[in-house]
């Protein structure tokens, strides 16, 4: 357990090297939360609330889901790079899990995240415009909850991604177009209560909402305790799933490596 | 002399295009991505306008149409200037030395050999869709007029992203690194781009008129075929010198160009 805690620290030590990256990482999450804000002041044309929502509750949610999805980084090329260059064999040869090692240095990463670019964004958004306060301190500690499940969540479809470089040739063209999909039916580009009644009925059977907008909604309590409990087994299914996915993918692609030389 | 730089031309871009060819599922996978990609934005707006109806009194074929005219000048703009969107490798890997003691201009063949014609089919392809879609939708009337004008504003586009580079791959001479600055002037303000700059607030139409002229790629030229009354904000004859804005600071970062390139140290060996 102490290996996979060093790679947690080291990677977020090599993180603070790169301070510039970090600063262009906050101008960019404000940036866009700012151009989300222009947008909705003009389709809200100041109506106090539309649908029952209010306009600080869009930028609320706004925030939130851009915040988490600048923290959550992954870099689904790690497998393919590592495959082009023979380090693989290395890699698979070290006596530690390969994918806890890789999960590791993300939450290094992440953690890094958290502390360089969640909380500097959201200090300085509090100045750009009014944002609701978490329902109560329960609600803020389940939202916690429930954003590191849905970290977990994309954390096990980046690896399923990943994978994929056993048999793709380059992982950037797939990697991009889960991306898309990520960030149209999650709620970081279009609030899931404007999307059409078709569009949540086909969320529903999806892992999508469940990464920023349950968080989200959790946050400002908009949930009863039934739908709590419905929404973090939801997370939890989704998580389980995509695990068993990524497993096997992985102990297909271990097989067919075929090193050579070294 | 311009039958021999064309064919030059041809000849890179055949090359450059079957380097990439070479993986062809690959190819078509990084196209639809890059179309997909770009159609996120656009995917958005609709979904939004489903439920609000307009932005600012822009209804959903007119931001399609102001979209299109991003898509469409990126589109364009990777087929001539990608050598600039990738000018930093060029310099690492020693292929800038190349190009400085061959017998033809340094900035022609970086224009050409770096033709990206997938980024073109996946950001061109959209932009022509949408433009298609949004102008029969909009019934805008197509006469000389406004054909030219159409084809002088593309142009404009183009140019007005391609002095943004060219300014900033300049600047490499003097500061080394400027990917960071590219990505602050010329990335994020294009997130800006595809909305109505009438919604912002003051400071930020500035810049988006002013320092990073994204308006007059597509805002003001948008505003000549749909006269919407958010144009009343603005000066009119913006709207009317689009076309030229380009043209006018490609000179000007051209002009830089020219007098940067001297101060060019290589980085070894």
């Amino acid at each position: 357990m102490m290996v996979y805690f060093e790679f947690v620290k080291k990677k977020f030590l090599n993180n603070l090297e790169y301070r510039f990256n970090y600063i262009m990482g906050i101008i960019s999450t404000i940036l866009s939360f700012l151009i989300f804000i222009c947008i909705y002041k003009a389709l809200y044309g100041g109506a106090a609330e539309i649908d029952g929502i209010t306009f600080s509750m869009v930028a609320t949610n706004f925030l939130l889901s851009l915040c988490l999805s600048n923290v959550y980084k992954f870099d689904d090329e790690f497998i393919q790079h590592k495959l082009r260059d023979g380090q693989i064999a290395n890699e698979l040869l070290k006596p530690i899990s390969f994918k806890g090692r890789l999960l590791a240095e993300n939450l290094g990463e992440n953690l890094f995240g958290v502390c360089f670019n969640f909380l500097p964004t959201l200090f300085i958004a509090l100045f750009i415009t009014n944002i609701e306060k978490p329902a109560s301190a329960i609600s803020f500690l389940l939202f916690l909850v429930s954003a590191i499940l849905g970290y977990f969540i994309l954390w096990e479809i980046s690896f399923i991604i990943q994978t994929l470089s056993f048999w793709v040739f380059r992982i950037w063209g797939i990697s991009t177009i889960k991306n898309v999909i990520i960030d149209i039916f999650s709620g970081t580009m279009i609030p899931l209560w404007f999307m059409p009644q078709w569009i949540l009925d086909f969320i529903k059977w999806t892992p999508f909402d469940s990464i920023y907008f349950t968080p989200v909604k959790t946050y400002l309590g908009q949930v009863t305790s039934n739908q709590l409990l419905i929404n973090f087994s939801r997370q939890i299914i989704w998580i389980i799933i995509f695990f068993i996915i990524g497993h096997i993918l992985w102990k297909c692609g271990e097989k067919k490596v075929v090193v050579q030389g070294g | 002399m311009i039958k021999d730089t064309l064919s030059m031309f041809w000849w890179y871009s055949k090359t450059s295009l079957n380097s990439r060819l070479q993986y062809k599922f690959d190819a078509i996978l990084t196209t639809i991505a890059l179309f997909l990609g770009q159609a996120t934005s656009i995917v958005v707006v609709y979904f939004t306008l489903l439920k609000f109806d307009n932005i600012n009194g822009w209804n959903i074929n007119e931001m399609v149409f102001l979209f299109s005219l991003l898509f469409l000048t990126y589109g364009i703009f990777v087929i001539f200037f990608a050598g600039l969107r990738d000018f930093k490798y060029r310099i690492i890997d020693g292929a800038f030395d190349r190009m400085i003691i061959r017998p033809r201009g340094v900035l022609f063949q970086l224009m050409s050999i770096n033709s990206d014609w997938l980024a073109a089919c996946g950001h061109g392809s959209l932009g022509v869709i949408l433009f298609i879609v949004s102008a029969h939708n909009l019934g805008i009337e197509w006469n000389i007029q406004t054909v030219l004008y159409y084809i002088l504003a593309v142009i404009g586009g183009v140019l007005v992203q391609a002095a943004i580079f060219l300014f900033i791959c300049s600047l490499k001479f003097f500061f080394g690194e400027t990917d960071n600055l590219r990505w602050l002037l010329y990335g994020n303000m294009k997130k800006f781009a595809g909305y109505p700059i009438s919604i912002f607030s003051k400071g930020i139409q500035m810049i988006l008129i002013y320092v990073v002229p994204f308006s007059f790629v597509n805002y003001f030229p948008a505003q000549f075929f749909l006269r919407k009354e958010d144009m009343q904000g603005f000066p009119e004859v913006y709207m009317y010198i689009a076309p030229l804005v380009g043209i006018f600071l490609y000179l000007i970062s051209y002009f830089f160009w020219r007098f940067s390139i001297k101060f060019y140290k290589s980085t070894g060996n």
